[in-house]
């Protein structure tokens, strides 16, 4: 497969989406969902073996998306604690109650550790079963069952520090 | 807060994965007919591929990104900068931020750039004239009153010219609103003298790269794309 960039022009064309919504459900922002959806082609312009090896096309760019938006969560979290002060309090979150829990679950996402919170996004934001699981992050699904056994622990501790 | 009954959490019966593999056909036929038919007689589902479609149709009707195909465009803080927190900055660097000069290109209507600093565990916004140390987290903010694409670029002491945001090759749409914060902060360099900022609000999704090179050439009062408004900043690093 010759991955040119017109080849992944014509890739962001037919496959974008499934960047786009899994950024937008994971990031809460348009403007960084579609930050999210041009800056995981690019980097494929820089480096198309990424995906040419891969089994398949969907479930890389789910592997990317996934990792991307947990990165940019991590690092928001630092960007958010300078301005929440400033900027944020008293202000509702978007959404109401449901968006201010949206809010609540990335923030608990940036918490997580990497494998713990990717399991967490796979098997309850995108609906994955554990083999689903275990088959994108290429473990056992006994590990699956580990990693969102150890989610709810962490989470149900975090929202108590909270 | 149980995980399985988040605001986030998927509500259809089959995976977002396999309903993506299914409208992309990377499911064998048989599995593709028991996905298909399933999702014929499941509203769930049904709604989850609707929705798939709608970004996909979405998707098409964008333009395509500027970089495919082109090098990404040189920038000197990576916005990961934020999250290293271990950036060995001399504490006793200090910035003075100055008001932005009086130019005509300034008078947009209600536009307007914030930035705020953390010190510490001190976060406040920064003024003309106040001092802030080096090390400390920035973030800016925007004023529109009408939704408008913004850049943010700054010239270093040493006249190397750079876009703090967006990450992209041109402006990024920004909301209408007072004081959106955009995404992501930076911390400052070690670098002394001083930095001047150009906050950018246009009204398409202007090229950032000739506005970059043209602050490294020099041209810092040069005319501003059409549509475009400035609002220019400066400090001194001490």
């Amino acid at each position: 497969m010759i991955l040119d960039a017109a080849a992944i022009a014509s890739l962001y064309r037919s496959h974008g989406h499934v960047v786009l919504r899994r950024a937008r459900v994971l990031l809460g922002s348009e403007q960084d969902a579609r930050e999210a959806l041009q800056e995981i082609f690019t980097a494929l312009v820089r480096n198309p073996d990424a995906v040419r090896s891969a089994g398949s096309i969907v479930g890389w760019l789910y592997q990317a998306t996934t990792h991307h938006c947990l990165n940019h969560l991590r690092r928001a979290r630092t960007g958010a604690r300078v301005l929440e002060l400033h900027v944020r309090p008293g202000l509702p979150e978007a959404g109401g109650p449901r968006g201010e829990a949206a809010a609540e679950v990335r923030r608990l996402l940036a918490l997580l550790p990497d494998d713990v919170a990717t399991a967490v996004v796979y098997h309850h934001l995108d609906g994955m079963t554990h083999a689903e699981v275990a088959e994108l992050l290429g473990c056992s699904r006994r590990q699956v069952g580990y990693l969102l056994e150890r989610a709810q622990g962490l989470w149900d501790r975090a929202e108590q520090t909270a | 807060m149980n995980l399985a009954a988040t605001p986030l959490s998927w509500n259809a019966c089959l995976s977002g994965l396999r309903l993506d593999r299914w409208m992309m056909g990377e499911l064998d036929s048989a599995d593709a007919e028991t996905v298909g038919t399933h999702v014929s007689s499941c509203a769930p589902c049904s709604a989850a591929v609707a929705g798939i479609r709608g970004v996909r149709e979405e998707v098409r009707a964008l333009p395509l990104p500027g970089a495919l195909g082109r090098p990404a465009p040189r920038r000197r803080f990576p916005r990961a900068a934020v999250a290293g927190l271990g950036l060995a900055l001399a504490a006793s660097l200090v910035l003075v931020l100055r008001p932005p000069p009086v130019t005509e290109r300034s008078k947009g209507a209600g536009i307007g750039l914030t930035m705020f600093v953390q010190h510490g565990n001190e976060v406040r916004r920064a003024a003309p004239g106040e001092a802030v140390s080096a090390g400390d987290a920035i973030r800016f903010a925007v004023s529109t009153p009408a939704p408008a694409y913004v850049a943010v670029l700054s010239v270093d002491p040493l006249g190397k010219a750079s876009v703090y945001f967006p990450q992209a090759d041109r402006a990024a749409q920004v909301p209408a609103g007072t004081e959106v914060a955009l995404p992501l902060g930076t911390r400052l360099d070690a670098t002394t003298g001083e930095e001047r900022l150009l906050g950018l609000f246009c009204a398409s999704p202007v090229e950032l790269e000739p506005i970059r090179i043209g602050l490294e050439q020099g041209q810092d009062g040069a005319p501003l794309p059409a549509d475009c408004q400035g609002l220019r900043w400066s400090f001194v690093k001490r």
